[in-house]
């Protein structure tokens, strides 16, 4: 359990330093971590699926700007590591995910908080030029990131596994079921903020698009959003030359809204 | 006259490493100022010898700086640009290094947000979910490739064409208009696949049956002859109404569960 253990922090370590170190490369998501967690508990298999599944939960949530959203890492590991060492599969992995990944959300915030004072450190340091101390100053943060994630793992996945699993046993069926019943509606919520941030009134049609495509055919999500580039590339870049000429220069681009010459 | 300073090959490349640093120190006060200054620091080397313009350099890049990680190459591109004129010219209005900064962080966010985190990482996803919900690995994998060639991509020759255009090149490209088509694309593309995930991906169908007299009644037959799928479309308007009103993702996400659990109990869903 110690290897184990040692081994899950330090995926959820790389998860953290995704953001930090390595420009977002998206090793950060549950769809990636949650394999990772798999082959490291020997079913690789559970974890790919369980992390697809937490993947459509948090998909829609996002840290743009200074927001700190809730600690997807942490959660995603832990959720889907205890899911697996319990055997009791995906939907044990979401009820345990989402509040994990609430709590630990908070030590993230501490973080960000305490390298404020690191930030003073590096504005001394640059008084002197003194480039060495200064790139010091953002290596102890990175560190501090990946601590965050990678004690609470290790403690958890070495101390807490069987009480969660005799937890989990201890809840009633008729829960468990209706815990997976929540599990396939809370991708709604990954859905709405995105539709949040995408549409506009004149956009809205193409969410209708994706959604009709989908429902009265048997493509797949791969072929609808293809045909969706070539439908808006000729949108955008054909329909609208042809109308280049008899544009004025500041007249923003109405397309949706009827006003193309087909010249 | 000294001889004119000059970046060399070996500073951006040691500039577009860096640049994955970006949020090493994130913090609520200044934000990403300690990554971006970590990366201009082999630019800041190169062209000030005397300590005095290195310190000045130094601070000048832990002012406040908060971007989408993907566009922050380009701007240091431009930034180091700038670097290099101020290292020759002793005219140079310094500040302007960081109103042009400042100018660009906003709109770079924003179109690098909403082509990379608004779109492209949900076609990714959505292709590499609909492959890992079947437990495939190709899923993982797909994601990490369709997400990350574009990304590195726009890394690397935003670094490269923000140094060697300068300013000018994004005037221009926004004089063109292309940005604005580039986003409408994007925006296009991205909410077709959502529309799609939420027909595929969102599986609600209830178990609800009736029976008039003696004809059993199976709900969900009829809501499919409606709409198919409209339950999931239901749901997420319903949602989408609930965030427009401000409610938070945590009450969202808590409402959610409970509500699962009791409408399951009740035998609803």
């Amino acid at each position: 359990m110690l290897t184990q253990a040692l081994l899950l922090g330090l995926i959820a370590g790389i998860g953290i330093l995704d953001s930090r170190l390595f420009g977002v490369l998206m090793l950060e998501r549950p769809l990636v971590l949650g394999a990772l967690v798999g082959l490291v508990l020997g079913d690789f298999k559970t974890g790919i699926i369980i992390g697809a599944q937490l993947e459509l939960i948090w998909m829609g949530i996002a840290g743009i700007g200074s927001s700190t959203p809730p600690d997807v890492v942490t959660g995603g590991v832990l959720g889907t590591a205890f899911a697996i060492l319990s055997g009791k599969g995906p939907e044990v992995a979401l009820a345990l995910a989402v509040p994990i990944a609430v709590l630990a959300q908070s030590l993230g915030v501490l973080v960000r908080v305490v390298n404020t004072y690191f930030i003073h450190k590096a504005d001394s340091y640059a008084k002197s030029a003194d480039f060495k101390k200064v790139t010091l100053m953002i290596w102890i943060p990175v560190a501090l990131f990946f601590l965050s994630v990678f004690i609470p793992t290790f403690l958890a996945v070495l101390l807490g596994a069987e009480t969660v699993t005799n937890l989990i046993n201890s809840v009633p069926k008729v829960i468990l079921e209706g815990m997976t019943i929540a599990g396939n509606l809370l991708p709604a919520i990954g859905f709405a903020l995105l539709i949040d941030m995408l549409i506009s009134k004149k956009m809205a049609v193409f969410f209708f698009v994706g959604f009709l495509a989908a429902s009265y055919s048997s493509l797949d999500v791969m072929a609808i959003a293809l045909i969706g580039v070539c439908m808006a590339i000729i949108l955008n870049f054909i329909m609208n030359d042809s109308n280049h000429l008899t544009k004025k220069k500041d007249e923003p681009d109405n397309l949706t809204e009827g006003e193309i010459n087909f010249d | 006259m000294t001889e004119e300073k000059k970046l060399r090959k070996k500073d951006l490349r040691s500039v577009f490493w860096r640049s994955f640093a970006l949020q090493g120190a994130f913090n609520y006060e200044r934000m990403q100022n300690l990554g971006f200054c970590y990366t201009m620091i082999p630019v800041i080397k190169r062209l000030y010898e005397k300590q005095e313009d290195q310190s000045l350099a130094l601070k000048r890049h832990l002012e406040i700086f908060n971007t989408t990680p993907v566009v922050s190459p380009t701007i240091a591109g431009i930034t180091a640009a700038m670097e290099e004129q101020n290292a020759n010219n002793k005219d140079f209005d310094t500040s302007s290094i960081n109103a042009v900064k400042t100018a660009l962080m906003g709109p770079l966010a924003g179109i690098g947000d909403s082509l990379f985190w608004g779109t492209l990482r949900i076609i990714a996803a959505g292709i590499g979910i609909s492959l890992a919900v079947q437990g495939n690995i190709i899923g993982p994998l797909l994601f990490l490739l369709l997400y990350n060639i574009p990304n590195i991509l726009v890394r690397f020759f935003g670094l490269k064409y923000g140094y060697s255009v300068g300013v000018n090149s994004l005037e221009r490209i926004q004089k063109e208009g292309l940005m604005d088509k580039i986003m409408a694309v994007a925006t296009t593309v991205g909410l077709v696949v959502v529309g799609a995930m939420v027909a595929t991906m969102l599986k609600v169908t209830t178990p609800l049956k009736f029976n008039v007299n003696g004809a059993e009644v199976v709900i969900q037959d009829i809501l499919d002859q409606i709409l198919p799928n409209i339950l999931p479309l239901t749901l997420t308007f319903i949602v989408f109404w609930m965030l427009r009103k401000k409610f938070s993702i945590s009450k969202l996400t808590i409402g959610i569960i409970f509500f699962g659990i009791i409408i399951h109990w009740i035998g609803i869903l």
